[in-house]
């Protein structure tokens, strides 16, 4: 049995732009309460589960995937009504203009751009400047728009969601993906007891697996990701970093973790005895929860496997749906292989 | 104002890029031929629906296009990314990492491939042109092969959304608005006796060179035209002598392309009915219909009323509802008093 594509849509159609969770956090705790033996939370607002398995784990291991996504955060409200924004989480600029977008998960906005019919000839080919870039929430003054926005609202991508002919695409899946796995897997009993984290503020530095890391406590992770797949139009081979539909992605290293080599090495193996096609991450870019989780404490042995994600970070991701369920399938079989104390000496 | 936004969500749903009316025009055609003989015709994809007595010495011509801007498909690659030209002016600095609807043998969603910041070397701030674009339907090549093919036609895939108040947002706006105003219009018009021939044409590929508008004014022999378009709304960026505030009211033209008669007769009229308006003042041609429509044959007396838009030929183009029914009403009245 393996997640099912409704839950992933549910997880993408609910707003958690880094710092304002809840709604991603209310909707996981519900999925996941039946299935737990513990469930807890913490000041920043981390999902934590406990599960019991059949047998108590030789390692302490924690599985973890966030639960916040990139956005926009309302900064001022001009005199017309519009709303100027800063980015939360790294949004590459070019993405920005001409997206709609949903302010407090209720207002919807636009983000306008002055006309290419008055471009000045050095404007053009250039992407807008981030400071140029407005939310048109249709009202006519600052009057009437702060009646529905204050300063520090949020707002994220809104665009639909398609997983016709096997490919996935749609807003947030980084790390909704990840989630939807974690989720799924809390809902069969394991080999061995675990604790599994929905991390908050990921996008803006790793800070919620930071204190996740610390209160669990644990001695093994495995942090499920969603990375760049740069196998994009015109990219040539050697600079793609993983391919969509190549299977689950494991990392070596990125900009913040140097992973632990033998579960690296487990992770291959795995797949390789269970017929799970699998990928090395090939570039140190990027970084993800890990960063924060492997040099928690005195350190915990960290692994992350990745679903190949194009475009992330944009008003649409797109994956394979292949690679979504075979990456729960190995994150499922490495979990046990690692709390039950493999790699063995 | 709800019936009227309904309408222009139904009209901005229909996908109907310059050459590729069809489903568009079959919805147009619908909401019009409650109201006159309506037909699509000609070889260009136009839309006429004509009201009023035939036999009228008056000859009125009321224009708006049909045609939206988008995407044609030239090829798929070798690695199975569907390549694309513009099909009107797109700005592309609105493409990258947009969904896409491609219409293809199926509708198919597709993003617009986008490479990734840590690739660009310090390239985030340049935005290739379109022809240098793709767009990804993840599929491999063989499948994108069976269902994609040139000159299919792609669009952004934006749902029509209701802003606060009056104000809407929509792709294609540019001009399923000023064709919106137009089946207001018609429906305005449609309980008076009126003393001309009315033809309404919703003309195709004015995103192209307006040749729609050029053969539906030969086959209609207007002496007289109203082109409703849309027009730059206020908005940053904008200078507001070059622009028309939103729920200002129409914009009416004025340059010496354009009829002076016929332009303050709508002025007249709109203080007469309480119609709230703006002027635009061009120095030369509209970059309209009304240009080519003037020269119709041995001339056409042409005025042109626009909709004040903003982010014009984005998909988040914004628009006033009232504006809409405000320009609707200055047309109708003129049409009305026509002697």
């Amino acid at each position: 049995m393996m997640a099912d594509l409704e839950l992933l849509r549910h997880l993408c159609s609910l707003r958690g732009v880094s710092g304002r969770e809840e709604e991603v956090f209310d909707a996981i705790r519900k999925e996941v309460s039946p299935y737990a033996d513990k469930v807890e939370t913490d000041a920043l607002g981390n999902l934590i589960v406990c599960q019991k398995g059949r047998k108590r784990a030789p390692v302490r291991l924690m599985l973890s995937a966030h639960m916040d996504e990139v956005g926009l955060i309302v900064t001022t409200v001009t005199e017309d009504g519009l709303l100027k924004f800063s980015c939360v989480g790294g949004i590459d600029r070019r993405v920005l203009p001409g997206k709609c977008v949903l302010v407090e998960g209720k207002i919807p906005g636009v983000i306008g751009v002055k006309p290419i019919h008055l471009l000045e000839k050095e404007e053009l080919g250039k992407a807008v400047p981030p400071d140029d870039l407005t939310i048109d929430i249709g009202a006519r003054d600052r009057g009437e728009a702060l009646k529905h926005v204050s300063p520090g609202d949020v707002a994220a991508f809104d665009s639909g969601f398609d997983c016709s002919r096997g490919v996935v695409t749609g807003r947030a899946l980084d790390d909704r993906a990840g989630c939807a796995i974690l989720i799924d897997l809390l809902k069969r009993e394991p080999e061995y007891d675990r604790t599994v984290v929905f991390c908050v503020q990921e996008e803006v530095g790793l800070r919620g697996s930071a204190t996740a890391a610390y209160s669990v406590n644990p001695q093994a992770a495995v942090v499920v990701e969603a990375t760049t797949a740069a196998d994009v139009a015109d990219v040539e081979e050697r600079k793609q970093v993983c391919r969509v539909g190549g299977g689950p992605v494991v990392s070596f290293m990125d900009r913040r973790t140097i992973y632990d080599k033998e579960y690296y090495r487990l992770a291959f193996r795995t797949a390789q005895e269970n017929g799970i096609p699998c990928q090395a991450k090939q570039a140190v870019a990027g970084g993800n929860d890990a960063g924060s989780i492997h040099a928690s404490r005195s350190g915990v042995r960290t692994a992350a496997v990745s679903l190949a994600c194009r475009y992330l970070h944009s008003a649409a991701g797109l994956i394979s749906e292949e690679d979504f369920h075979n990456t729960e399938k190995l994150v499922e079989i490495l979990a046990d292989r690692i709390a039950g104390g493999e790699p063995r000496p | 104002m709800e019936e009227l936004k309904k309408l222009l969500f139904r009209l901005c749903s229909a996908p109907g890029t310059s050459g590729a009316e069809e489903s568009a025009a079959e919805t147009a055609v619908r909401e019009l031929e409650k109201y006159g003989t309506t037909r699509a015709e000609g070889a260009m994809g136009n839309v006429v629906c004509t009201m009023g007595n035939p036999d009228a010495r008056r000859r009125i011509l009321l224009d708006a296009h049909l045609d939206q801007i988008g995407l044609v498909v030239t090829g798929v690659d070798e690695r199975g990314f569907v390549r694309v030209a513009p099909c009107g002016g797109v700005d592309r600095r609105v493409l990258p990492g947009s969904p896409m609807t491609v219409c293809g043998r199926e509708t198919l969603r597709g993003i617009v491939s986008c490479m990734p910041p840590h690739l660009l070397e310090g390239g985030e701030d340049k935005v290739v042109p379109v022809e240098k674009m793709a767009v990804d339907l993840g599929l491999p090549r063989d499948r994108v092969m069976e269902l994609v093919s040139p000159g299919d036609r792609v669009l952004w895939q934006v749902q029509p959304r209701a802003l606060l108040g009056s104000r809407v947002t929509a792709a294609g706006l540019d001009d399923r608005a000023g064709v919106c105003v137009l089946i207001r219009c018609a429906e305005l018009l449609s309980r008076e006796k009126l003393n001309c021939r009315l033809s309404i044409l919703l003309s195709s590929r004015e995103e192209v060179g307006g040749q729609g508008a050029v053969t539906g004014a030969f086959a209609q022999e207007p002496d007289e035209a109203l082109v409703v378009d849309v027009s730059f709304g206020t908005q940053p960026g904008v200078a507001e002598q070059k622009s028309g505030r939103l729920s200002g009211g129409p914009m009416i033209g004025v340059a010496p392309s354009l009829n002076h008669a016929i332009t303050q007769e709508l002025a007249r009229l709109a203080r007469k009915r309480e119609i709230p308006f703006q002027y635009e003042v061009m120095g030369g041609k509209t970059g309209t219909n009304a240009d080519s429509i003037g020269i119709s044959r041995a001339g056409v007396r042409c005025a042109l009323a626009s909709v004040p838009l903003r982010n014009m030929h984005t998909p988040a183009e914004v628009v006033d509802l009232t504006d809409l029914e405000n320009t609707a009403r200055l047309l109708a009245g003129y049409v009305k008093e026509a002697r």
